[in-house]
């Protein structure tokens, strides 16, 4: 391949967060619970990884399932707990949660060295020069799994059910519909797949440090599923796609910055990134996607 | 007359200390269609809620199926007491804003093999199975766009009861199921009510402000007031009871 | 004095002189999530803002410490108002949702941090020439700020207390909480108290700021990295409680302050949260 490895680096990247809001949609458009803890089960994933691969030297196919797993076990354990409360006591616990991981990924050094950071980890498939391409692959797919997987879920039963436990979730009980298994299987399944994204996540990072798993992940995801349409199962990607995609790729790999302000970039995009949710919010409530019904 | 469906005994509820039900003993369900009428705030809705478990009891029993075998209903929560086929159709409006009519039909229809995680291409098979039965209704029920939204406060109501009666209930708890509806609508509703309770064995407990609905359709009406079971019996014995006289039919307005 | 007992009371110290900026936060949080049923994430900014303006006016104009704490106060109200009018008014108008309104508040937080971020630069910031008076108060050592943040936080409690539940406004402002129509129809003009309500939240969160910057150093992140606890301690009081919101930060401070004794800081964040999420569950439970 020609490209030069940086750019299948941004692309990852970008890739994961499609998958992450992509998983969002489907959590909060079309099921409706308000998840702000994002980047903790992706810091799971990422970190639970990493610190079985490196600290106890266990092979990368059976780090990624443990990875996963830890991440969905959190999901069913926090999920059990909160997910009969009102939506906005699941906003703030949810936060509490991913506030708890990335402090457990400071506070533990012995198993995460801590803000010295855990690495280096390798790629999954050891290709010489092509191994960033061997990641991106791999994270292509399963982001394409993610993908089909939101828009077949428009057309089944079960995503007529999701959508209403979001709509109604009394008169859905009142129809015979157990609201709360439903919402925690499903909260239990994509959280799970957040964890699993942040376990592949490691390997485009190759040096793990507890500022990874700052909340800006968090935000940036729901920026990214507002802006793009958050009833559209297509609207993570396209939200990311005008977000994430144009600072994180075409701004930051193809405009010429000059050297100086080069530093006020990341700010900028994070204040540009605020502005333009109230703007949308304001004025394009449903998201990019949002009038076509 | 037949067993009793749903039997309570000493079942009460207080809000901030004001008793709002105080049942010592009710039998329902003995006729195919009964009628629970009475002033406003006597507590008939909230005794449709205490059945269905969607607000706890403070003290009491409600046994569904008594007679043969029990089942405790405030053991249950709301969505197993439909499954298990005792079923409230809702007095304030209540739909699911984002689903059309032919998907809100669909939801209330589809069992639970076809609601899986894993179950995203089961839409089609689902819909030819269920496909007569939604058009059963639609045909039955006129609305204006089925594969729209129910747009008026009449359609979403008649909505709201199809739902119910697609759940194939035993018991059917309906609570002011003729508010918003135009008289055809309502005779249609009573009409296939009648039907299912002659057929199907269904029981029907009508909440009805409207007395003509009452007197037309029940066989027997129990009348409520503060909170408690006042007086029983057929329509007519009812309508010349000199406590329903007092309490209710000589009120000003009703 | 066992080595429980010394734990105990230096916890309790700490905690009470640690939470009374919290509890000024905690309190202003309450008020508009009582008054517009929604969480107003940037609060934050709020927070972080009242801290600038207080340095700003220290080391820029070389104000006393003292001098600094009322305008301040003044102008983070300001800033509290001028987001109500500019953002969150138009928003409501617009018959945004509570969850939206969540969002749009987490937007709004952003464009202030990482704007202030431009102006101010990633440094920390001290107030200049302050030099508190130490005294000893049950074996603690308590500065002269500590103190003056104690009894402002007491004074502005019961000034809210009074505020909310004995003039007229604050009748009002429960009126218009409960039901905005109603409100409407018995003559009472929601913008003017919401203006007020949203400044009386503005000051006490500019407070929280300054007295958490000369507690330790003032950056962009100071509101940022206090409002997930402003935000649980609002909750788990009750919401536009304000007396829940006083003995929740109080706890909330004591707990904190007792881990901090003997173990990491974050420790006591970490507690901190998970024991939130209990709560929250048990106040469910028990409705």
């Amino acid at each position: 391949m020609g490209l030069p490895t940086y750019v299948f680096y941004s692309l990852s990247i970008i890739l994961v967060y499609v998958s992450l809001a992509t998983l969002l949609q489907m959590q909060f458009g079309q099921l409706g619970i308000v998840n702000f803890g994002i980047v903790g089960f992706w810091g799971l994933g990422l970190y639970g990884f990493g610190v079985l691969l490196l600290q106890y030297g266990v092979p990368y196919l059976p780090s990624l399932i443990l990875a996963t797993a830890l991440a969905t076990l959190a999901a069913f354990v926090l999920g059990w707990i909160i997910l009969d409360l009102d939506s906005q006591s699941v906003l703030v616990a949810t936060l509490a949660f991913a506030t708890v991981v990335a402090d457990l990924a400071t506070t533990e050094k012995w198993l995460t060295e801590g803000i010295r950071g855990l690495g280096s980890i390798p790629y999954p498939l050891d290709l010489g020069g092509d191994s960033e391409l061997g990641l991106f692959l791999i994270i292509l797919v399963a982001t394409c799994g993610v993908l089909f997987y939101a828009v077949r879920l428009r057309r089944a039963p079960y995503g007529r059910l999701l959508a209403g436990i979001r709509d109604n979730e009394v008169l859905a009980r009142g129809i015979g519909k157990p609201t709360l298994r439903h919402k925690l299987i499903f909260f239990t399944v994509t959280s799970g797949a957040m964890g699993f994204f942040g376990a592949l996540s490691a390997s485009i990072q190759h040096f793990l440090v507890p500022t990874l798993v700052a909340p800006t992940v968090t935000f940036s995801v729901w920026i990214a599923l507002i802006v793009g349409g958050r009833q559209s199962p297509l609207g993570g990607l396209i939200g990311v796609l005008a977000t994430i995609a144009v600072f994180d790729f075409l701004i930051e790999l193809f405009v010429p910055i000059p050297a100086g302000y080069a530093q006020y970039l990341p700010i900028v995009k994070l204040m540009l990134y605020g502005l333009t949710l109230m703007i949308v919010l304001l004025y394009r409530p449903l998201g990019i996607l949002g009038a076509r019904k | 007359m037949q067993e009793p469906k749903i039997q309570l005994s000493n079942v009460r509820k207080a809000y901030g200390g004001r008793t709002v039900v105080d049942v010592e003993n009710l039998a329902l369900g003995r006729h195919g269609i009964e009628g629970l009428i009475g002033p406003n705030g006597a507590g008939k809705s909230t005794l449709m809620s205490l059945i269905t478990h969607k607000v706890n009891l403070d003290h009491g029993s409600i046994v569904f199926n008594a007679g043969t075998e029990g089942v405790v209903l405030s053991e249950w929560s709301l969505d197993e007491i439909a499954r298990l086929g005792v079923v409230r159709t809702n007095q304030i409006i209540q739909d699911f804003e984002s689903l059309s009519i032919v998907d809100s039909i669909l939801l209330s229809l589809a069992p639970p093999r076809y609601e899986k995680l894993y179950s995203l291409f089961s839409d089609e098979q689902m819909q030819r199975e269920m496909r007569p039965a939604v058009e059963e209704y639609l045909s039955y029920f006129q609305f204006s766009d089925p594969a729209g939204h129910a747009l008026s406060a009449g359609e979403k109501k008649l909505l709201d009861i199809i739902r119910c009666l697609a759940l194939k209930p035993k018991f059917l708890l309906m609570d002011e199921p003729t508010t918003g509806l135009h008289q055809d609508q309502t005779d249609r509703v009573l009409e296939l009510i009648r039907r299912l309770t002659r057929d199907d064995g269904m029981s029907v407990l009508i909440i009805e402000h409207d007395l003509d609905v009452i007197w037309n359709a029940c066989e027997h009406v129990h009348f409520m007031a503060e909170g408690q079971i006042m007086t029983q019996g057929s329509p007519a014995e009812i309508r010349g009871n000199s406590t329903v006289e007092i309490k209710y039919l000589g009120e000003p307005g009703a | 004095m066992t080595i429980l007992t010394s734990w105990l009371t230096n916890a309790l110290t700490l905690g009470l002189i640690e939470a009374a900026p919290l509890v000024l936060a905690a309190v202003g949080f309450t008020l508009i999530y009582y008054l517009n049923g929604f969480i107003n994430v940037a609060y934050a900014e709020n927070i972080t803002l009242g801290a600038f303006f207080a340095v700003i006016f220290n080391s820029v104009l070389g104000l006393n410490f003292y001098l600094t704490i009322v305008p301040a106060a003044l102008l983070s109200g300001v800033v509290s108002v001028l987001t109500y009018l500019l953002v969150f008014r138009p928003a409501m108008l617009r018959g945004v949702g509570p969850t939206e309104m969540i969002i749009l508040s987490v937007g709004l937080s952003f464009f202030i941090r990482y704007g202030s971020r431009l102006v101010f630069g990633g440094d920390l910031y001290n107030f200049d020439n302050v030099s508190p008076a130490y005294y000893s108060f049950l074996g603690m050592g308590i500065t002269s700020f500590q103190i003056v943040a104690l009894i402002l936080v007491g004074a502005i409690t019961i000034a809210l207390y009074f505020f909310i539940y004995r003039t007229s406004y604050g009748e009002r402002m429960r009126a218009l909480a409960s039901n905005e129509d109603l409100a409407l129809v018995s003559g009472i003009d929601p913008v003017r108290v919401s203006v007020l309500v949203w400044f009386i939240a503005g000051v006490a969160g500019g407070l929280a700021g300054v007295f958490y910057g000369v507690f330790s150093f003032v950056n962009t992140l100071l509101g940022w990295k206090l409002i997930l606890i402003v935000m649980m301690v609002s909750i788990v009081g009750g919401i536009g409680n304000v007396r829940g919101a006083l003995l929740a930060s109080f706890g909330a401070g004591i707990i904190t302050a007792g881990i901090a004794l003997v173990a990491s800081p974050l420790y006591g964040e970490i507690a901190l949260l998970l024991l939130f999420i209990v709560v929250l569950r048990l106040k469910r439970a028990r409705a």
